[in-house]
C-alpha cells in the first residue's frame, strides 16, 4: 500500500469502498442504456454512415472529387490524418510514459484515454489508404515478397516509415489496452448474470482467476509494454513531421518539426481527452473519480505542450527571417498575411494563446472552461495541419503554379463522416467495455481516496 | 489426382485377381452416363480424400475468380498480307502540305499502321521551314471528329454521291447565275478547275458564274493599299529575319497576322543576343504573342496607331499628310523606334495588323521612306493567301441579303453565316437559293444549305498549293478517306461534267493535280515534289514602284474601342471543336475554353471589377455593345491593354444553334453531358463577335467604338494560371539587356548562386551552389547517355505549339473547363507567363531589395514586360520525387531521366506535391471512361481513341504522369542507331516540344556527347538553372532573357550594385 502526503488532493471523491467501485463501473454495461446513449449513438452512426457512403463515392470515381488540384496534392485528407493521429496520442502518453512516471492520477483516465486512442488511430489510419489514387494496389507499400524480382518499397520515402509507424503505434496500443481491461472483464464476468454475457465476458478475460501469479504478471506486461510504448508516443508523431520536413517544400523542410509536431499531438490529444471525458464523467456518474484534479493535471499538460507549440510557431517564423531564404521567408510572410491568413490566425489564436489562459488556477480548475478550450485546441490544431499542408503547397516557388485550395462537399462529409465513425465506437466502448481502469483504480483508493485520506487512522502514520 | 504415377494399390492388382479385374471396371465408369454414375449404390461408400477435395476446391474456385476476371475480348486484325512501307511499330512519314485558308505550313505527317497521329513542322523543304503553329498540329484530331460528316446529303437526309450530283449538275446548268464562295484558293488546280468552269459556264463575255474569294479575317486593305501604292494588288513577302528593327504596329505577325509559320521562324533567327539581335517595337491595344516578345511595347488605340505612323514618317524626314499624335503610353516606345528606324534603314521592318487602307498606305509610306522594299519586303515572291475582296464580299452579301442573289451558291471552306458581321441575315437569305456546302460538318451554313457534299479532310486528300509566288507544295493524302467523302476539286470536276466519280479510292484529283503540274512545270518531277511535298519556282523580278497616295478614312477615335484579334489555338473559330486548341491556354492570359473581353487592370479597378480570380470566384461580367449588337462575356484583368480599348477573341460561340460542329464545341456540365441554355441547345463556348467588325470604310475592320456596361453575375474562369509575377525572384526568371549582355561578364547577369562554406583554413568562402551535395552524384556523368535540355527564353516566343505537340505525342488527356477552372489540367508542358511589377527592374530582378514590396509585387505593372518560360519535368539527377515515392514508382534512370512506371504508382500524390516545379500531373478521375470526359476527351470514342499514339501509355485513374522527355522516341532513336550499329548522332533525336518549336527555342539532346547542341548550350555563358539553389540537379537549362532595350534599372542592379558587392566578399 502507497501512502502519499495528506496534503495533496485526494483521487478518489467520496466515500468509496472497493465494492463502491465496482458497482460504479459495471453499474453502465449492467444496466439498460440510457435513452439518450440511443440518441447519441443513432447521430454518430449517421453521420458515420454519411462518411462511409461519401468515401465509397470517392473509390468509385477517383480522389478527383476532393478539391485538390495540381499544385495541392494534399489537403483535408492529410489534414485530418495528422489531426487524428495527434489525437490518438493521448492514450499511449497517458498509460506509458505516466505510468512510468508513477501518476497515479492517470488511472482514472487511461482507459478512456487508450480507447480514444485506438479510434482516433483507426480513422487517421482510413486517410491514407482513400488518399491513395488506386487503394487497391495499397498493399505495396508493405515490404512483400512478390514474384516482380527484385521490385521491393523505397525505404528512402517517409510515407513507407508512416506504415510502419503507424501499424506499430496501433498494434502496441492495442496491445496495451487490451491487457488492461482482462481483469476488468474478469469482475464484469463473476458479475455477470446472463449467460450470453457471461460467455462473452469470459472469452474477452482470457480466464483470468485474480490469482497473485495472474497480477504478478499482469503487473510486468504492463510495465514491459510501457517500455516498448515510451517510444512509440515519440516516434509516431516524429516520423509523421517526417512526410514533410524532409520535403523540399519551403513550410515543410523543417528540422523543429518532430519536437514539435510530438508536443502538438499531445496537447491536441489531451484536449480530446478532456472533451470526451468531461462528458463521460457526467453521463456516467464517474464525478467520484475523474474531478477537477484530474482536469487541473490536464490543463497542466495541455498549458506545457501548448507553450511548446507556440514556442516552435514563433521559432518557425524567427528563422524564416533569419535564413535569408528568399522562399522560406515568403512562406512564412503569407501564412501570416497570405490569402490564407485566416487560418493561420485561428490556429495562433487557438493554440498560441488559450494555453496561457490555463495559468490561472481558477480557469484550469473550471470545468465549463476547460470543456471549452478543449474544442479550441482541437479546432486550433486542425488549422495547424491544415496551414501547414495547404499555404506551403498552395503558393511555394513557381508562381506560375501558385493555387487555392476549396474543399469539395465530400472533403467535408468524410472528414465529418469520421468523426461520426469516431463516437460510433468510442459510445459502443462506454456501453460494453468498463470505462475506468477498476482494479487499477481500486489501487490507489486506500492512498489516494477521501475518505482515507479523511480519517483519523490515516493521519497517524505521519 | 493423386494417380499421376504407377502405383499397385496392392498385390491383387500386380496379380490382376478376378476380384480385382471386376471392381476395376466400377474404378473407371467411362461408359456409364453421369446418371448411371450417381444412381451407383456404392458411390457413397467410395470417398474422396481429404487432399484430393482441398485439391478441387482449390481448383474450382482458382478456375471460377480466374474466369470472373477475364479480360474484355479486344480483337487484333493482323497483316496477312505486309503492306509495302507499313510495318507494325514503325512510323511512316509523309511529306505534305497545310492549308485551312487561314494557316499554311510544309508539315510531315507521321501515320502509324494506316493512321495519321502527329503533325510537325517541316524543316527540311518548304520556305516555312518547320514553323507551324498550334492549330495545325492541333488538325489531326479534326480527322477523328466523330461529328464529320460521312457523306453527302440533301435536305438533311443522306443521299448518294450519285443522286447528288446529277441534281447539282441540272441545278448548275438551269440557273442564271451560280456563285461560288470560297475562302482564298491557292490550289493551282482549283484555281484551273475554277477557271474551266468559268469558261464553261460563261461562254463568251457570260456572267453566269461568278467566284468569289471570302476570307474570314480579311487582309484586304493590304491589297488595296498596294494597288495605291504599287498598281498591283499584292501582298508581299516580308523578310523578318533581315530585319534589324521590326516595328508591329497591331500585327500580330507571330501568333496570327498573315503567314506566321513564316515569320515566326524568321523572327527566331533574330533574337540571338550573340548574333545580330533585331529591335523589335510593338504598338498595340490588346497585349498579343508579338507584343509580349518586344523590346519596347507602346500601348495605343487602334485609332491612335495613324498618328503613331505619321510620327514616325515625319521623323524619318517624311510627310505623313496627317498630323503627328503619339499617346503617352506610347511615347518611349515610339521615340526609341524612331531612332533604331534611323540607325538600321533598309534593314527595317514596318508591318500594321490593321485592315484599314489608310493605315496601310501610312505604313506603305514608312516602309518607302526607309526602303525597305526589296531589301527585308519582297515585292517579286508575293505572299498569294487573303486574296478575298472586302469590296467584292460585301457587295456579293448585299445581294444575296436582298435577294438579288444568285440561283446557285457553292461555298467552299467558308462559313460566312458565322464569320460575317451579318451572318444572320445572310444565313436567312440562303434559303431561296439552291445552296450547296462542300463543309465537313454540319455548321452555321451548311446546317442551312440544300446540299452538302463534305470535302476530304486535308489529311485524306491530295491537294496542291501556291502560298507563295515562289513555291509550288502538294499535300497528299495519309489515310484512305475514313468517310464516303469526296474531293472538292473532284466535285467541281463532276459537275462541270469534266470527270465522272471515281469513289473512295478516286484518283480524279490526282490525275488532276498531276496534269496541272505537267501544265505549269513541263519538265518538273512529280513523284519529287511528292517526296519534298513542294519545289521552288523561279520568278521575274517585279518592277513596282512605289508612288505616294493619300490616306484618308483612317480609324475614327471614340472613347472606347474595341479590337478583335485571334487567339493561338482557336483563331478564326475553324477549330472550335478540337478539345486540344480549346484546353490550350492562351499565351497571354492562360485561360482555356472561353473568350472575355480584355481590359488593363487599372481600368477595371476603377470602374469596380475585380481583378483577381481562382477556382470559385469568377469575373464579373459586362456587356458590351458595337455596331448596336450586345454580347456579354467576363472581363479579364489583361495588363499592358490599352486605357480605353478592350479586346474581344473572335472564333468563339460557334454553333449558336447547336449545330453537328463536333461536341467538344459546347460547354459541358459537371458532371459530364452538354450544358444546355434556355432555347434547349447547347450553350456555346464563349460568344461570337465577327458582328463587331466595322465596315464603314468599306472593309472588314477588326476595331470598333464600343460601350461597355457592367452586368450581373460573375462567370467562373479555367485558366491554368492565376498568379501572374515571378515575386522578384531572380533563380527563376533571369533577365538582362542586350548591352549588358554584350559588355559583362556573366556575373553581372547570370550570376551563379552561391553558399558559404568552411574552406579547408575554416575560413567561410562563398561555393557555387553546385559544389554543395547532401547525396552521392547520380552515376549519369560521362557514362552512356545523359539526356538534356536547354530552352531559350530569349528565342521563346510562348506560342504555345510544342505543347500541343506535347499532347499529340504522349496522349495527354483533355480534361474539360469544370477541371481546368479546378486547376487539373493535364498538360505535360505548360508555358508560365510572367509579367513585370512596379517592383522589379525586369522580370525577376527586385528594384529594391530591402524595400520590396510582395504585396506590390503581386500586380502586374499596367504596361508590363512578359518572360515565357516554358516549364516540364526537369529530370533532376537529385529528384525530390524519386526519394519520397513509398513503392519506388518514379526511379532515375541510368541515362538521367526520371521515368515514371505508371504500372506502380499507387497515387500517394506525395511526388508532385515534392515537385519544386510542380510538373507532375495526377489522374484524378478515369478520363478515358468517366462520364465527365465524354465530349471534350477524345479517347472516349473509338474514333477519337485513333489519334492516340501507340508509343504511349494511356493512364489509368489515380496514378501520376509527367513529362518522360519522350523517352519514347529516346528508345526508337537509339534503337536505330544500334541496328546501325554506331551511336546516336547529335540532333538525331528531338522531342515533341523541341520538334514543334519554330524559333528553335528548345534543345534535346545527350549531354555526355561533348560536341554535342545541347552541350555547348548549357555551358553557355547565358544557361542557368531554374532554382538550382534547391540542389536538385535537373537536366534541364535555361537561358537568360536578352531584351534589346535600354533599363537604368537593370544597369544599376546588375552592372553598378554587383560590383561593389564583388568588392565586399574581398574584403
Amino acid at each position: 500500500m502507497q501512502k502519499e502526503a495528506a496534503i495533496r488532493e485526494p483521487l478518489i471523491l467520496g466515500h468509496k469502498t472497493y465494492h463502491d467501485i465496482t458497482e460504479d463501473v459495471c453499474r453502465p454495461i449492467e444496466d439498460k442504456a440510457p435513452k439518450m446513449w440511443y440518441i447519441l449513438f443513432g447521430i454518430a452512426l449517421v453521420i458515420g454512415l454519411y462518411g462511409v457512403g461519401a468515401i465509397c463515392y470517392l473509390l468509385g470515381t477517383g480522389v478527383g472529387v476532393w478539391g485538390l488540384n495540381k499544385t495541392i496534392g494534399w489537403a483535408w485528407d492529410i489534414t485530418n490524418f495528422v489531426w487524428w493521429v495527434g489525437i490518438g496520442h493521448a492514450g499511449t502518453l497517458i498509460s506509458a510514459v505516466l505510468l512510468l512516471f508513477r501518476q497515479k492520477w492517470r488511472m482514472a483516465i487511461n482507459r478512456s484515454a487508450e480507447a480514444m486512442t485506438i479510434f482516433a488511430v483507426f480513422m487517421a489510419g482510413t486517410f491514407p489508404l482513400i488518399h491513395m489514387g488506386r487503394l487497391w494496389v495499397g498493399y505495396w507499400t508493405l515490404p512483400l515478397p512478390n514474384q516482380f524480382g527484385s521490385l521491393w518499397v523505397n525505404f528512402n520515402s517517409p510515407l513507407l516509415w508512416d506504415v510502419f509507424a503507424i501499424s506499430t503505434y496501433l498494434s502496441v496500443s492495442l496491445v496495451f489496452w487490451y491487457i488492461g481491461l482482462i481483469p476488468d472483464f474478469a469482475t464484469i464476468r463473476d458479475r455477470a448474470k446472463k449467460p450470453i454475457a457471461k460467455r462473452m465476458y469470459s472469452i474477452l478475460s482470457f480466464g483470468w482467476s485474480g490469482r497473485a501469479k495472474h497480477w504478478n504478471r499482469f503487473e510486468l506486461v504492463s510495465l514491459v509494454l510501457a517500455g516498448l510504448a515510451t517510444p512509440l508516443v515519440f516516434s509516431v508523431h516524429s516520423i509523421v513531421s517526417f512526410d514533410f520536413a524532409t520535403s523540399v517544400i519551403p513550410g515543410w523542410h523543417t528540422t523543429i518539426f518532430p519536437p514539435y509536431f510530438v508536443a502538438g499531438a499531445v496537447f491536441s490529444g489531451f484536449a480530446m481527452v478532456q472533451t470526451l471525458l468531461l462528458i463521460m464523467r457526467k453521463a456516467m456518474n464517474l464525478e467520484a473519480y475523474i474531478h477537477t484534479k484530474h482536469v487541473e493535471y490536464m490543463n497542466i499538460v495541455i498549458m506545457v505542450t501548448g507553450s511548446i507549440v507556440g514556442t516552435a510557431y514563433i521559432t518557425e517564423l524567427f528563422i524564416s527571417w533569419y535564413s535569408g531564404v528568399e522562399y522560406e521567408a515568403y512562406a512564412f510572410l503569407n501564412r501570416a498575411t497570405g490569402p490564407y491568413w485566416w487560418a493561420y490566425w485561428s490556429m495562433m489564436t487557438c493554440n498560441v494563446i488559450s494555453p496561457q489562459l490555463m495559468w490561472i488556477r481558477k480557469l484550469r480548475r473550471s470545468l465549463l472552461f476547460t470543456f471549452f478550450i478543449s474544442i479550441v485546441v482541437n479546432i486550433g490544431m486542425w488549422f495547424e495541419r491544415y496551414v501547414i499542408i495547404v499555404t506551403s503547397l498552395h503558393r511555394d516557388y513557381l508562381p506560375a503554379a501558385w493555387s487555392m485550395h476549396f474543399p469539395s462537399h465530400i472533403d467535408i462529409a468524410v472528414y465529418i463522416g469520421t468523426i461520426g465513425l469516431f463516437f460510433v465506437f468510442f459510445l459502443l466502448f462506454a456501453r460494453f467495455f468498463p470505462v475506468l481502469a477498476l482494479n487499477e483504480v481500486k489501487t490507489i483508493l486506500k492512498g489516494s481516496g477521501q475518505s482515507y485520506k479523511e480519517s483519523p487512522d490515516y493521519h497517524e502514520h505521519h | 489426382m493423386g494417380l499421376t504415377r504407377k502405383y499397385w494399390k496392392g498385390i491383387e492388382e500386380l496379380k490382376e485377381t478376378p476380384e480385382f479385374i471386376k471392381h476395376k471396371e466400377q474404378e473407371f465408369p467411362s461408359q456409364q452416363t453421369i446418371e448411371q454414375f450417381l444412381a451407383d449404390e456404392n458411390l457413397a461408400e467410395t470417398s474422396t480424400a481429404r487432399r484430393d477435395f482441398l485439391k478441387f476446391l482449390g481448383f474450382s474456385v482458382a478456375a471460377a475468380t480466374l474466369a470472373a476476371c477475364e479480360a474484355p475480348v479486344t480483337k487484333a486484325v493482323p497483316y496477312v498480307v505486309k503492306p509495302e512501307n507499313v510495318t507494325p511499330g514503325m512510323p511512316t512519314w509523309y511529306a505534305s502540305t497545310y492549308y485551312d485558308g487561314n494557316s499554311y505550313a510544309s508539315i510531315l505527317v507521321k501515320t502509324r499502321e494506316g493512321r495519321p497521329i502527329f503533325i510537325k513542322g517541316n524543316h527540311e523543304y518548304g520556305f516555312t521551314k518547320g514553323g507551324t503553329n498550334p492549330q495545325i498540329v492541333a488538325s489531326v484530331l479534326g480527322l477523328y471528329d466523330r461529328e464529320r460528316l460521312t457523306g453527302p446529303k440533301a435536305n438533311k437526309k443522306d443521299v448518294s454521291w450519285s443522286s447528288v450530283d446529277k441534281e447539282i449538275s441540272s441545278a448548275i446548268k438551269s440557273a442564271k447565275k451560280v456563285t461560288l464562295l470560297s475562302n482564298t484558293v491557292i490550289s493551282p488546280s482549283m484555281k484551273r478547275a475554277i477557271a474551266e468552269m468559268t469558261t464553261a459556264l460563261n461562254g463568251e463575255g457570260g456572267s453566269k458564274f461568278e467566284f468569289v474569294q471570302y476570307d474570314a479575317v480579311s487582309y484586304s486593305a493590304i491589297r488595296e493599299a498596294n494597288l495605291k501604292n504599287f498598281g498591283a494588288e499584292i501582298i508581299p513577302g516580308y523578310d523578318f529575319s533581315k530585319a534589324k528593327t521590326i516595328v508591329s504596329l497591331d500585327a500580330d505577325f507571330l501568333s496570327s497576322w498573315l503567314l506566321p509559320t513564316e515569320f515566326a521562324v524568321q523572327y527566331g533567327q533574330t533574337r540571338n543576343p550573340e548574333g545580330n539581335m533585331s529591335k523589335h517595337f510593338q504598338f498595340e491595344s490588346v497585349m498579343t504573342v508579338t507584343g509580349s516578345n518586344a523590346d519596347y511595347r507602346g500601348m495605343a488605340k487602334p485609332s491612335e496607331l495613324a498618328g503613331i505612323l505619321a510620327f514616325l514618317i515625319n521623323g524619318l524626314g517624311g510627310n505623313a499628310g496627317i498630323p503627328v499624335a503619339v499617346p503617352a503610353s506610347s511615347k518611349l516606345a515610339a521615340e526609341e523606334a524612331l531612332k533604331s528606324l534611323k540607325k538600321t534603314g533598309k534593314d527595317s521592318l514596318v508591318v500594321c495588323g490593321s485592315n484599314n487602307v489608310g493605315l496601310q498606305i501610312l505604313t506603305n509610306k514608312l516602309n518607302d521612306r526607309l526602303k525597305s522594299y526589296g531589301n527585308t519586303i519582297d515585292l517579286t515572291n508575293t505572299i498569294e493567301l487573303f486574296y478575298g475582296n472586302d469590296k467584292k464580299v460585301q457587295k456579293f452579301v448585299k445581294d444575296v441579303v436582298s435577294g438579288k442573289g444568285p440561283d446557285v451558291l457553292l461555298m467552299l471552306g467558308v462559313n460566312p453565316v458565322y464569320t460575317l458581321p451579318n451572318g444572320d441575315d445572310f444565313g436567312k437569305a440562303l434559303s431561296k437559293i439552291t445552296t450547296v456546302s462542300f463543309a465537313s460538318h454540319e455548321d452555321e451554313t451548311a446546317s442551312l444549305c440544300k446540299y452538302i457534299c463534305p470535302d476530304h479532310h486535308a489529311l485524306e486528300a491530295w491537294n496542291d498549293y501556291q502560298a507563295k509566288k515562289g513555291q509550288y507544295a502538294i499535300a497528299q493524302p495519309t489515310i484512305r478517306p475514313l468517310h464516303d467523302t469526296a474531293s472538292a476539286l473532284e466535285s467541281l470536276l463532276v459537275w462541270g461534267g469534266k470527270a465522272k466519280r471515281g469513289g473512295k479510292d478516286s484518283a480524279v484529283a490526282y490525275d488532276y493535280i498531276a496534269s496541272t503540274f505537267k501544265l505549269n512545270a513541263p519538265t518538273g518531277d512529280f513523284a519529287f515534289t511528292t517526296h519534298n511535298s513542294c519545289m521552288d519556282v523561279t520568278l521575274a523580278p517585279a518592277t513596282l514602284i512605289f508612288t505616294d497616295a493619300t490616306a484618308s478614312n483612317l480609324p475614327k477615335a471614340s472613347d472606347l474601342e474595341v479590337s478583335l484579334y485571334q487567339k493561338a489555338g482557336i483563331g478564326t473559330g475553324l477549330h472550335a471543336n478540337n478539345p486540344w486548341l480549346q484546353e490550350l491556354p492562351d499565351p497571354i492570359t492562360k485561360v482555356t475554353w472561353d473568350n472575355y473581353i480584355t481590359m488593363n487592370p487599372v481600368t477595371m479597378e476603377k470602374d469596380g471589377y475585380v481583378t483577381t480570380y481562382d477556382q470559385e470566384h469568377g469575373l464579373n461580367t459586362a456587356t458590351v455593345t458595337v455596331n448596336g449588337k450586345t454580347v456579354t462575356l467576363p472581363v479579364y484583368p489583361m495588363p499592358g491593354q490599352a486605357i480605353g480599348t478592350i479586346g474581344i477573341a473572335l472564333g468563339y460561340g460557334r454553333g449558336a444553334n447547336g449545330e453537328k460542329i463536333g461536341k467538344a464545341a459546347y460547354q459541358t456540365k459537371e458532371y459530364g453531358g452538354h450544358d444546355l441554355g434556355e432555347n434547349g441547345k447547347p450553350k456555346t463556348i464563349g460568344a461570337n463577335v465577327f458582328s463587331f467588325a466595322s465596315t464603314v470604310n468599306g472593309n472588314y475592320e477588326y476595331s470598333n467604338s464600343a460601350k461597355i456596361a457592367k452586368a450581373e453575375g460573375v462567370y467562373p474562369i479555367a485558366a491554368t494560371q492565376i498568379h501572374h509575377t515571378v515575386m522578384g525572384r531572380h533563380s527563376i526568371v533571369r533577365e538582362t539587356t542586350l548591352d549588358i549582355f554584350a559588355n559583362r561578364d556573366k556575373e553581372a547577369y547570370n550570376p551563379a548562386h552561391k553558399l558559404e562554406k568552411l574552406n579547408q583554413e575554416g575560413h567561410h568562402e562563398e561555393r557555387p551552389v553546385s559544389e554543395f551535395d547532401l547525396w552521392d552524384a547520380h552515376p549519369v556523368e560521362k557514362i552512356g547517355h545523359r539526356w538534356g535540355m536547354t530552352i531559350d527564353l530569349s528565342s521563346c516566343i510562348g506560342c504555345g505549339t510544342c505543347l500541343v505537340a506535347c499532347q499529340a505525342e504522349n496522349n495527354v488527356p483533355v480534361v474539360g473547363k469544370d477541371e481546368v477552372r479546378r486547376g487539373r489540367e493535364m498538360h505535360w508542358l505548360r508555358i508560365d507567363r510572367y509579367f513585370s511589377t512596379e517592383e522589379e527592374a525586369a522580370v525577376g530582378t527586385k528594384k529594391d531589395k530591402d524595400n520590396f514590396s510582395y504585396d506590390k509585387a503581386e500586380h502586374a505593372a499596367e504596361n508590363p514586360k512578359v518572360v515565357h518560360m516554358p516549364m516540364l519535368c526537369h529530370h533532376c539527377n537529385h529528384a525530390p520525387c524519386e526519394t519520397v515515392c513509398p513503392v519506388a514508382a518514379t526511379t532515375h534512370s541510368n541515362e538521367g531521366l526520371n521515368q515514371m512506371a505508371y504500372n506502380r504508382c499507387i497515387g500517394t500524390r506525395y511526388c508532385a506535391n515534392n515537385c519544386p516545379y510542380k510538373v507532375r500531373r495526377f489522374n484524378w478521375f478515369n478520363y478515358p471512361s468517366y462520364k465527365k470526359f465524354v465530349e471534350v476527351n477524345p479517347a472516349q470514342d473509338d474514333l477519337g481513341r485513333m489519334v492516340l499514339n501507340p508509343d504511349v501509355t494511356v493512364r489509368t485513374r489515380g496514378v501520376m504522369e509527367k513529362c518522360s522527355l519522350c523517352v519514347q522516341r529516346i528508345q526508337a532513336t537509339k534503337l536505330v542507331a544500334k541496328k546501325e550499329a554506331r551511336v546516336v548522332a547529335d540532333g538525331e533525336f528531338a522531342t515533341a516540344c523541341s520538334d514543334a518549336c519554330p524559333t528553335n527555342a528548345i534543345i534535346v539532346g545527350d549531354w555526355n556527347d561533348i560536341k554535342s547542341n545541347i552541350r555547348k548550350s548549357s555551358e553557355d555563358k547565358r544557361a542557368y538553372q531554374a532554382l538550382e539553389e534547391v540542389g536538385v540537379k535537373p537536366n534541364i537549362w535555361y537561358k537568360v532573357k536578352v531584351r534589346n532595350e535600354d533599363n537604368n534599372l537593370l544597369d544599376k542592379l546588375q552592372v553598378a550594385e554587383a560590383k561593389v558587392e564583388h568588392k565586399k566578399s574581398h574584403h
